[in-house]
């Protein structure tokens, strides 16, 4: 698998036509008004693919917004190519957008809407084009079919076809699994994966850790319009896990339990109220090591071992917390 | 097929709905109606009469609501619903998008109303030299009324969400009250601008107008504007709909 590159960001004396990254934001905001939905981003990137992640309303969509050229930043600067994103249609040659919302010409065939968008890219062979990608995308036994019928995976697939037709070094996919069953899921990745290793800079935005764990290896972690975390997946993987957690605790005797974990160095807190057992520990992994053995130790039979705050949102917490 | 046929084919597929399309037929079988009516029960209108009637309803009523359901339709919807993107991320001027859906929605416009002009002009008027000419007049003023008023209302779907309200508001208010009560108001009002092309061609079928001769000048340099703000418009349009 292609490791993507965090590549360098432009330097502002850096002589006109010198090679950027083909991705590049450079201290973007974006606000609405009184509400700051992106604040103060940095980033480039190379070839490979990477991670957009964060949770619903972090401020995904309008990075990829500016980054497409949809949406202006009301400070920095968005670089397609090298080339401004704002105002600019001609980063469309370089570049393949797969949109969050599902809105697909629904009059027009799977092939009509992607042969429509090689007619717009100038293709010298439009159809033969819209084949290719029809194929890549395993749509070939829709393809005749009204877009209006299709399901929603159906309509992804589609939407990625006619963002792939021209062949773009840069794609951009804004939440491309959804709707996709498991077959079409592992197939989508598969494609992502060989078109990174062929060279391409692909960034998809996802609130699904594993999505993205199964198949960036960059990632670039956003909470609340900030970037809360970026580098490799494998490290913030690793921020993620070993981090303060708090787990609740049934047993046999939780008051016995409770003054066995306070003799462990992982653990920080024990709290018992209204016969529920809540432990707070250093680190998860080293909590769940050893749980058992102290419970074992003590004589007192585990029933149940839960962490309470193991939603993505909470994780996302904790990293911005971090910086 | 260059990107200007390509444009134009998606707009005229996705203004030719089913729905759409039998309810602006309706509408537009309104002079026609009314020309049978008429003849049914009267001789041939007067002149004056005969320009009163056809401006009454197809340059007051039909043409300018058939030209505001196809221009807010060929590009706010797809603004709106999300289709538009699809056209936004690709490699072409955006003037090019505005142009050839503007002239899509004239089209479609001028298809449904010129006909219904000249044939409802024929019923309530006859085929007499004098009435013949009153028809055609206002055949060529709805001619220029369909790409002028759907290029306008065209642009006002781009610039807002309520495109279809406030063009309708135009239409009524502007047009229908306050051109009548601030004449200096009418050198903003596209009727205006038809009752002074019919008044050139023949005098004796309109009143008054202010733009008189000039209304083929003020169509023009509204259409051309239209089209010039349209496309700076659509250059600078940002998505909605974002986190």
């Amino acid at each position: 698998m292609t490791v993507p590159t965090f590549a360098p960001l432009p330097s502002a004396d850096a002589p006109a036509g010198a090679p950027t990254a083909p991705i590049v934001l450079e201290r973007v905001s974006r606000w609405y008004g009184p509400v700051v939905a992106v604040n103060d981003i940095t980033f480039a990137l190379g070839p490979g693919i990477t991670g957009l992640l964060g949770p619903n309303g972090a401020g995904k969509t309008t990075i990829l917004h500016m980054l497409s050229g949809l949406l202006r930043p009301s400070s920095g600067r968005v670089l397609i190519g090298g080339e401004t994103a704002w105002r600019n249609p001609s980063i469309y040659r370089g570049m393949g957008l797969v949109p969050e919302r599902e809105a697909v010409y629904p009059f027009l065939t799977g092939r009509e809407f992607v042969e429509m968008a090689a007619q717009l890219q100038r293709l010298p062979d439009p159809k033969a084009a819209a084949d290719v990608a029809i194929k890549t995308v395993d749509l070939e036994a829709a393809a005749n079919r009204a877009v209006g019928g299709y399901s929603k995976g159906m309509r992804q697939r589609v939407k990625i076809a006619a963002a792939l037709v021209h062949d773009p070094p840069i794609l951009l996919l804004d939440e491309p699994f959804n709707g996709m069953d498991p077959r079409q899921r592992i197939h989508m990745m598969d494609l992502l994966r060989s078109m990174a290793a062929a060279g391409r800079t692909i960034l998809f935005s996802s609130h699904i850790l594993e999505e993205v764990e199964r198949i960036a290896d960059g990632v670039l972690v956003i909470v609340a319009g900030r970037l809360a975390a970026a580098g490799d997946f494998r490290e913030i993987r690793r921020l993620m896990t070993d981090r303060p957690h708090t787990f609740v605790v049934r047993s046999s005797d939780d008051r016995r339990l409770a003054a066995a974990f306070m003799a462990e160095p992982a653990v920080f807190g024990t709290e018992l109220r209204d016969s529920v057992l809540t432990v707070r520990v250093a680190e998860f992994g080293g909590f769940t090591r050893t749980v058992a053995r102290v419970a074992r130790d003590a004589d007192v039979t585990l029933f149940e071992v839960a962490p309470t705050d193991d939603s993505l949102e909470s994780v996302f917490a904790y990293l911005v917390s971090r910086r | 097929m260059t990107i200007f046929a390509t444009v134009t084919a998606i707009t005229i597929r996705a203004l030719v709905g089913r729905r759409r399309t039998l309810l602006m037929l309706l509408l537009a079988g309104m002079p026609v109606l009314l020309g049978l009516i008429i003849r049914v029960n009267e001789d041939n209108l007067g002149l004056r009469i005969l320009g009163q009637t056809i401006d009454g309803i197809v340059i007051r009523t039909v043409l300018p609501l058939i030209a505001l359901v196809f221009g807010t339709a060929a590009l706010g919807s797809e603004l709106e619903d999300g289709t538009g993107v699809h056209l936004l991320t690709k490699p072409i001027n955006r003037s090019v998008i505005v142009v050839s859906k503007a002239l899509v929605a004239g089209t479609l416009t001028a298809v449904l109303v010129v006909p219904s002009t000249v044939l409802g002009g024929f019923l309530m008027g006859g085929l007499g030299g004098d009435a013949i000419g009153v028809t055609f007049a206002f055949a060529l003023a709805s001619l220029i009324g369909s790409f002028l008023y759907a290029a306008i209302f065209l642009v006002l779907s781009s610039i807002t969400t309520r495109g279809l309200i406030i063009g309708l508001a135009y239409a009524i208010i502007w047009e229908g009250l306050v051109a009548g009560l601030l004449p200096g108001s009418q050198v903003f009002s596209v009727r205006e601008y038809l009752t002074g092309i019919v008044q050139t061609l023949t005098p004796e079928a309109v009143g008054e107008s202010l733009v008189g001769t000039g209304g083929f000048l003020y169509a023009a340099v509204a259409f051309v504007l239209a089209l010039a703000i349209g496309s700076v418009r659509l250059a600078r349009y940002e998505v909605r709909g974002a986190e």
